[in-house]
C-alpha cells in the first residue's frame, strides 16, 4: 500500500567550507510521520531546505515521488511538497482567507489569480484545521497557535503528498501544541499525507506512535543520522546520552486499556571531564 | 459586496472626472457649455466656431498636463505598492532602489553639461535612474540570491551615493541659471508639461503599470518572503526581478517627466489598504487610480493657489501628510 515519498541518497551539503550534512541517507514512506530530532545547530533545518529544494545538495541526490528533485520546476514541486515554517514573519494584515489562498499559487500562472475552484479548496483547507469561522479576520490579530494552523491550512491548500514542518510547536503553549499534534495525526490518518517534522521534542514521536500513526524518528548528530527507527526502539536513555550528552529516563505506563503512554524525561547534564560530546 | 462595487466604481472613474474638471480650471476661463465642442474639435471634419484659444488651452496645455499628472501619480503609487509588497515593508516607496536619486543626478548632470534645460535631461534622468536600480540590485546579489534586506541596504547605499553626487553638482553649478534649474527639477513640477513630455513619459509608465497590474496577485505570494514564496511554487528570484523591473520602468518614466515627487509612492498604497484591504489583486489597480486622482488634485492646487506655480513636490507632502493622518484616525489604521 505504501510507497516511498522521499528518498535521499548520501546527500552532503556545506555552507562554504563548513560542512553541515555529510552523506545523509534516508527515506520517508507515504503516509508516515518522519521526525528529525537533534541538538541545536546539528543541521535539521539545512536538511529540510535540501528536501524543499531551497538549497542544492553538493553531493548525492534527493528524489521526491521517485523523481530527482532537480527535475522539478518550483510549481511542480509545490504540488508534491508543502512547507510549514517554524515561525511565519507576518507582514501585511492579509485576511486568513487570502493567506490560505496563496497555497494555490502553483495553480496560477504569472498573469492569473486563483479561480473560484481554488477559493473553494482554500476554504476546505481552513475547515480542516477548524478556522473557517475566522476566514475574514486579519491574520495579524490571531494567536501564534492559530497562525501556525493557518500555515498548515495554506500547506493543505497546496494539496500536497508531503508536508514539511520545521519545529512547528516551537512557540506554542500546551494546548496549541496539542492542537497541532492532533491536526497532524488527523492529516496522516485521513489524507495519507507524509509529514517530515524537525522538532526539539522527542516526545512528539512517542505521541504519534501511541496514536497508532506509522512513525519513525531520526536522531541527528554531527552532520549525520546517528540512528533511525521506530520511536520505541530508538528513543532510549543510551541514545539520548549519545546525542545530547544528558541523562534521561524513559517512562512507560499503560494509562488506560487502549493507550500506552511513553515519555522521555531529561534528568541532568553529563559533566564528566574528557567527555566533551557537544 | 454592493458597497464594495460602488467604491471600485467611484475610485476608477474619479481620475477621468478629475481630468475633465482640470480642463475647466485655470486663469483663462473656459465655459462649460463649450466643452463638448472643444473636446470633439480634433475629431470632426467641419470645424465649428470654437475660438482657437479654447482648443489650444484645452488640447495643448491643460489636457497633456492633466494626463501626465494622472500617469505620474498612478505610476508612483503602483510602484510604491509593488515595492512595499515584495520587500514586505510598509515603509518603502517607489524610490526605494535609488531610481529617484539616480534620475535626479542624471538630470542635474544634463543641466550642467548642456547648460540649460534640454531634451537630454529626459535621457539622462531615465538612464541614471535605471543604472542606480541596477547597481542596487548588484549590491543585493552579493550572496548570489537577492535577500530582501540586502536589496534594501543596496538601495539605501546607492541612493545616498547619488544624492551626494547630486549635491556636489549643485555645489559646482552656476548659481545664476544652472542651480535654480536643478533645484526646480528636483522639487518636481508639471509646469512645463507638454505633449512632448507625454510622448517620452507615456511608454515606460504605461508598460510598467501594465506589467505590475498583470502580475499583481504574485506580489501577494512574494510578500510571504523568499523561502515561503519558493515553496509555494514560485520562482521567487525571477519574479522579484520582474516586479522590480516594472516598478523601475514606471518610476523612471514618471521621474524623467516630472522631477522627483515624493510621498505619493509611500502613502497612496496605504490609503488603498485602508479602503480595500491588503490583497494586491485589488490593491494594485486601486492604488494606480488613487495615485492618479491624488496627483491631478494636487497639481491643480499647485498651479492655481498662487499667482505663480508651487513646485508640486512640496505640495504632495503638505497635502498628503495631513490627509494621511486624517485617514489613519478615521480607519484606525486598517488593522496594522
Amino acid at each position: 500500500m505504501s510507497s516511498i515519498a522521499i528518498e535521499a541518497k548520501s546527500i552532503s551539503f556545506a555552507y562554504g567550507a563548513k560542512p553541515v550534512l555529510s552523506e545523509v541517507s534516508f527515506y520517508v514512506m507515504q503516509g508516515e510521520v518522519f521526525c528529525v530530532v537533534g541538538p541545536n545547530g546539528c543541521g535539521k533545518t539545512t536538511l529540510l531546505d535540501c528536501i524543499l529544494g531551497l538549497l542544492k545538495v553538493d553531493q548525492g541526490e534527493v528524489r521526491v515521488d521517485h523523481i530527482p528533485l532537480k527535475n522539478y520546476k518550483p510549481w511542480q514541486l509545490a504540488r508534491k511538497i508543502a512547507y510549514v515554517p517554524q515561525i511565519h514573519q507576518r507582514s501585511f494584515p492579509y485576511t486568513i482567507k487570502e493567506i490560505v489562498l496563496m497555497g494555490r499559487a502553483h495553480h496560477t500562472t504569472l498573469f492569473t489569480a486563483p479561480t473560484a475552484e481554488d477559493r473553494a479548496i482554500a476554504l476546505e483547507a481552513l475547515e480542516m484545521v477548524g478556522l473557517a469561522d475566522l476566514a475574514e479576520q486579519p491574520y495579524t490579530q490571531i494567536s501564534g497557535g492559530q497562525c501556525q494552523l493557518v500555515m498548515i491550512a495554506r500547506a493543505l491548500a497546496q494539496q500536497p503528498k508531503i508536508i514539511i514542518m520545521d519545529e512547528p510547536t516551537a512557540h506554542l503553549d500546551f494546548k496549541n501544541e496539542l492542537l497541532l499534534l492532533e491536526t497532524v495525526v488527523d492529516l496522516v490518518r485521513k489524507n495519507g499525507i507524509s509529514v517530515v517534522m524537525a522538532t526539539h521534542f522527542p516526545n512528539h514521536a512517542f505521541y504519534y506512535e501511541s496514536n497508532g500513526i506509522p512513525t519513525r524518528i531520526a536522531l541527528m548528530s554531527d552532520r549525520r543520522f546517528a540512528e533511525v527507527g521506530r520511536p520505541c526502539e530508538v528513543l532510549h536513555e543510551e541514545n539520548i546520552r549519545r546525542i545530547y550528552g544528558i541523562n534521561s529516563k524513559v517512562l512507560d505506563c499503560q494509562f488506560d486499556q487502549h493507550q500506552r503512554l511513553r515519555q522521555i524525561v531529561p534528568l541532568s547534564i553529563i559533566r564528566e571531564s574528557g567527555r566533551d560530546k557537544q | 459586496m454592493a458597497k464594495r462595487r460602488l467604491l471600485y466604481l467611484i475610485v476608477y472613474t474619479l481620475p477621468f472626472v478629475l481630468i475633465f474638471c482640470t480642463l475647466l480650471i485655470g486663469r483663462y476661463p473656459i465655459p462649460l457649455a463649450k466643452m463638448p465642442e472643444i473636446l470633439l474639435h480634433p475629431f470632426v471634419a467641419e470645424k465649428t466656431a470654437v475660438p482657437d484659444v479654447y482648443t489650444t488651452i484645452v488640447w495643448d496645455i491643460r489636457m497633456p498636463r492633466a494626463i501626465l499628472a494622472a500617469l505620474v501619480g498612478g505610476a508612483l503609487a503602483v510602484s510604491g505598492a509593488t515595492f512595499q509588497g515584495i520587500f514586505r515593508n510598509p515603509l518603502v516607496n517607489s524610490g526605494m532602489l535609488g531610481v529617484s536619486s539616480g534620475a535626479g543626478f542624471g538630470a542635474a548632470l544634463a543641466i550642467l553639461l548642456f547648460n540649460r534645460f534640454s531634451p537630454q535631461v529626459y535621457v539622462f534622468a531615465l538612464a541614471f535612474g535605471g543604472i542606480a536600480v541596477f547597481l542596487s540590485y548588484l549590491v543585493g546579489r552579493i550572496y548570489n540570491t537577492t535577500p530582501t534586506v540586502m536589496l534594501i541596504l543596496g538601495g539605501v547605499v546607492i541612493s545616498s551615493i547619488f544624492s551626494a553626487a547630486t549635491s556636489y553638482l549643485k555645489y559646482v553649478a552656476d548659481p545664476t541659471n544652472q542651480l535654480p534649474a536643478i533645484t526646480f527639477w528636483l522639487m518636481g513640477s508639471f509646469a512645463s508639461a507638454s505633449r512632448h513630455d507625454l510622448v517620452i513619459g507615456l511608454p515606460p509608465m504605461l508598460i510598467g503599470i501594465t506589467g505590475m497590474v498583470l502580475i499583481r496577485w504574485r506580489i501577494n505570494v512574494l510578500s510571504m518572503g523568499d523561502r515561503e514564496a519558493q515553496t509555494l511554487g514560485i520562482n521567487a528570484n525571477f519574479e522579484k526581478l520582474l516586479a522590480i523591473a516594472f516598478a523601475t520602468l514606471s518610476t523612471a518614466g514618471a521621474v524623467c517627466v516630472s522631477g522627483t515627487i515624493g510621498w505619493v509612492g509611500l502613502i497612496i498604497p496605504h490609503v488603498g489598504r485602508m479602503l480595500v484591504g491588503n490583497d494586491n489583486k485589488v490593491l494594485i489597480p486601486i492604488s494606480t487610480a488613487l495615485g492618479a486622482s491624488f496627483l491631478i488634485i494636487v497639481d491643480n492646487i499647485a498651479r492655481t493657489i498662487t499667482s505663480g506655480e508651487i513646485p508640486i513636490g512640496i505640495l504632495t507632502s503638505l497635502v498628503g501628510g495631513p490627509f494621511f493622518i486624517y485617514l489613519l484616525k478615521k480607519t484606525k489604521g486598517g488593522n496594522w
